[in-house]
């Protein structure tokens, strides 16, 4: 007995000097430590759509083009500047000659070729092949000008290519890798190289110190500022909180709806906000399930969920209630299918029903022809779904709907919101403009999934279409603004929440400002400093 | 009275002197006092209820406990925690109750038939409990959700599953030592069925070790189907369950701790009434123990 407490003195004095100079190397004065939730998979940009892989991949490379903070102008990054033919299909985009990859090697159009080529070639197997448009070939014209010829105009090309899945990287890299780029290594233009990965646990980046293209207007310094990013894996949120207010993390945008009016409040705590954020959170019906294929249902389902209530009490006013499907600032946005979304009022909800034949059954449930008015939404396990779906289900009990819940550990969940079993579902998502989220959603020939309501509508789908591919702004907006109408007069969704993006950083950081593409905050973080 | 001399008249533990017994003890009475009251207090959560446990009312949201009305708060949905307790555990000991007499009840035959046909079954039984024992109960929880959904039932069948090897072996191990007593070759030697045989004379006398390790594990299983819930595998919304109130509360703890230290004081008390209860049992019923 005595030996083994001997022993276990011993083991705890040895590791003691080796915590103790764990917590003061932490933060070295060039180390940039962001707290995350969860980490990717892996960080090859055509292969994952997590925002934890995007987070990263948008620190080591660079897309052709960057998004500004508000959402709608769009920046050169490794072009620097481009053409788009008259009949919208050919894209000219001429390109930096002065980037390099992190191991030195300069950037030409047989990269920018290579990269897009990978990202849409069916090998790769990228679940965001669409976002790239009806290619006919990309081509290189000379070592500086890359070629983007589709089948037909696409008015998303631009927004599209900002997104991390269009990345630039090396070509050696990945084939030297094969299946392993962006799990072992990465090789790409961005502001920070791949240093070390430990899943799990950390990413380390170091800074590249050839980076100056770093897209002007978006940013003040075209150069990255810090040394080294850590980013640092913290699952609970209780525990990022006390990292960032002990100085162990210097940035997070993995803050908890509640915690953030107390962090405005803290002294060493900066927050920063970004108000033109896109990321929303909706219930879809699938309209052609018994009871929510009743569109008198869906609409009283709209009329009875006290929507600021419940949002206030899920996010604490860290999220706008969502009285639209899509939020006002963004690009294609149209006021009057916003109107067109049923307002709270729970007597109207009644009535919607009781006019379409549903009586109130005697355990209170409404039943019309024998059938009960139930139904099974399925999510994601989150704590905001958890929160808001418990607060839906009382209002709907209130008006004789039943709804029942079955949340699912996000492992199997999209394999499982992938299915028919269910007849609602709850989801959030990011969008860049109006086409991009209808499109993914409305769009008949993206049943099963995305498109998990079934909702099949000739008329919205041309209405999609010609958003798409019309050469013409104002034919383009007109036509995304009928889609919008129609989805809203059959309220296909109910529309939840748009979340609000907030980023807290320590006091010896300067220079955060909350981006948001794709959800993700820090962006290329080219203006972030440690003063200390 | 001994084992050897009655024949028909299995060795049932002592009735009357249990309890007696069992209340000397002032850490038995106790914890039989607090069971007591607990699953009185679950039986009858719908006539001991303030509110109606689904009802939520948003403007009450995370009021500490105290506060007019509500003795222990309201949680996030502002749902009134006495309510939501007296529901949670109503849920819990269901749950813990269904996987003891389940898993239990599976385990138990599996032992009985191991010792009594020792020399057929016992290796093969012995090694799919083997089997069985490898698994962590999570890792089994974590596997039915993904295959049923998560829900109270997997959690049952997660813990029945997590119970079955454990019974199993104790009950072979007391049905083994009762297989070598006299009185079963007499039984034999006057025809009686086997079947006839596992019930009348080697069940009973097995008994008390099926009970104390019933009720010991009793507290373990709702201890580990809280956890379960706790990791979302467990009871839906809007089910009370007190392992689930205890994750919902966890993201609140800094702001609203009651919504998740409640229903956690609440497993507390509950696993220890019923592991002291269980330790006193097994000495109350333990004969070698009898002074």
């Amino acid at each position: 007995m005595r030996k083994t407490f001997g022993a276990a003195l011993l083991a705890l004095a040895a590791a003691m000097p080796a915590a103790d100079a764990l917590a003061q190397a932490a933060n070295p004065r060039n180390t940039l430590v962001i707290l995350r939730e969860i980490d990717a998979d892996n960080y090859d940009p055509p292969r994952s759509t997590a925002r934890g892989a995007g987070e990263v991949i948008y620190m080591m490379s660079d897309t052709l083009v960057a998004l500004d903070f508000d959402m709608q102008t769009v920046r050169p990054l490794l072009a620097e500047r481009w053409e788009v033919s008259p009949d919208g299909k050919t894209y000219t985009f001429h390109l930096r000659r002065d980037v390099t990859f992190c191991d030195g090697r300069p950037m030409t159009a047989d990269d920018v070729v290579y990269s897009l080529n990978r990202f849409i070639d069916p090998a790769t197997r990228s679940p965001v092949r669409w976002r790239a448009g009806p290619v006919k070939e990309i081509r290189a014209r000379d070592p500086y000008t890359v070629e983007y010829e589709l089948n037909e105009p696409f008015g998303e090309l631009l927004f599209q290519l900002t997104l991390f899945f269009a990345s630039i990287v090396d070509r050696n890299s990945v084939e030297r890798l094969g299946q392993n780029f962006g799990v072992q290594g990465f090789n790409g233009t961005g502001p920070y190289c791949w240093s070390t990965w430990t899943p799990r646990q950390e990413m380390v980046l170091t800074r590249h110190p050839n980076y100056r293209w770093g897209p002007a207007g978006v940013y003040q310094n075209p150069s990255p500022q810090v040394e080294r990013v850590v980013w640092r894996v913290t699952p609970e949120s209780q525990t990022r909180l006390a990292a960032l207010q002990t100085g162990q993390g210097d940035v997070t945008q993995y803050i908890p709806a509640i915690a953030v009016q107390q962090l405005q409040r803290t002294p060493n705590v900066r927050m920063s906000q970004q108000q033109n954020y896109f990321w929303d959170h909706f219930m879809g019906f699938k309209v052609d399930k018994p009871v929510v294929s009743d569109p008198a249902v869906r609409r009283a389902i709209n009329m009875a969920v006290n929507r600021d209530a419940m949002v206030r009490a899920t996010w604490f006013g860290t999220a706008t209630p969502a009285d639209s499907y899509l939020n006002p600032a963004v690009t294609g946005f149209d006021a009057e299918a916003a109107r067109l979304v049923p307002r709270f009022d729970q007597d109207g909800a009644r009535r919607v029903l009781d006019e379409a034949g549903w009586r109130v059954g005697p355990d209170g449930i409404r039943v019309k022809d024998g059938q009960r008015a139930t139904f099974l939404v399925y999510g994601i396990q989150t704590q905001a779904a958890q929160q808001y779906l418990q607060s839906m289900q009382a209002d709907l009990r209130r008006i004789g709907l039943e709804m029942r819940i079955q949340m699912w550990d996000a492992t199997v969940g999209w394999g499982r919101l992938a299915t028919q079993e269910f007849d609602a579902f709850v989801m959030s998502y990011p969008y860049v403009t109006a086409t991009d989220a209808f499109s993914l959603y409305f769009n008949s020939r993206n049943r099963p999934t995305p498109n998990r309501m079934n909702w099949n509508d000739p008329e919205t789908d041309r209405a999609l279409t010609e958003a798409q591919t019309s050469v013409d702004p104002a034919v383009r907006a007109a036509a995304i603004a009928r889609a919008q109408r129609i989805v809203a007069e059959n309220n296909v969704w109910f529309p939840v929440a748009r979340e609000q993006l907030w980023v807290a950083a320590s006091a010896r950081t300067e220079g955060v400002r909350a981006h948001g593409i794709y959800g993700i905050a820090l962006y290329k973080g080219l203006d972030i400093r440690l003063t200390r | 009275m001994s084992a050897t001399t009655e024949t028909d008249e299995p060795i049932a533990p002592p009735r009357p002197g249990v309890l007696a017994r069992l209340i000397r003890e002032p850490a038995a009475a106790v914890s039989l006092a607090l069971v007591t009251l607990i699953i009185a207090a679950a039986v009858f959560a719908p006539l001991l209820a303030p509110t109606d446990p689904y009802d939520n009312d948003l403007s009450l949201a995370m009021q500490p406990p105290g506060s007019e009305g509500l003795p222990l708060g309201a949680d996030a949905q502002g749902r009134d925690m006495i309510t939501r307790l007296l529901f949670g555990l109503r849920v819990s000991l269901l749950m813990g109750f269904a996987a003891v007499l389940l898993g239990g009840g599976l385990g138990a035959l599996l032992g009985f038939l191991a010792a009594f046909y020792h020399r057929w079954l016992d290796g093969p039984i012995m090694r799919l409990v083997d089997i069985l024992l490898s698994f962590p109960a999570i890792l089994v929880g974590l596997a039915i959700a993904a295959i049923f959904g998560p829900g109270i039932f997997s959690v049952v069948l997660a813990l029945s599953v997590a119970t079955v090897p454990l019974m199993a072996r104790i009950v072979r191990g007391s049905a083994m030592v009762v297989m070598r007593l006299d009185y079963i070759e007499a039984a034999r030697a006057t025809g009686m069925t086997d079947a006839r045989l596992i019930w009348k004379h080697l069940a009973p006398n097995c008994l008390s070790a099926i009970f104390v390790f019933a009720t010991l594990r009793f507290g373990q299983v709702i201890l580990l189907g809280s956890a379960l819930s706790f990791l979302g595998l467990g009871a839906q919304p809007p089910v009370p369950e007190l392992g689930a109130m205890a994750s919902e509360g966890r993201n609140f703890l800094f702001f609203a701790p009651h919504i998740a230290v409640v229903p956690c004081v609440l497993i507390f008390i509950v696993v220890l009434a019923f592991n002291v209860l269980g330790d006193a049992l097994r000495d109350a019923l333990d004969p070698r123990l009898r002074v």
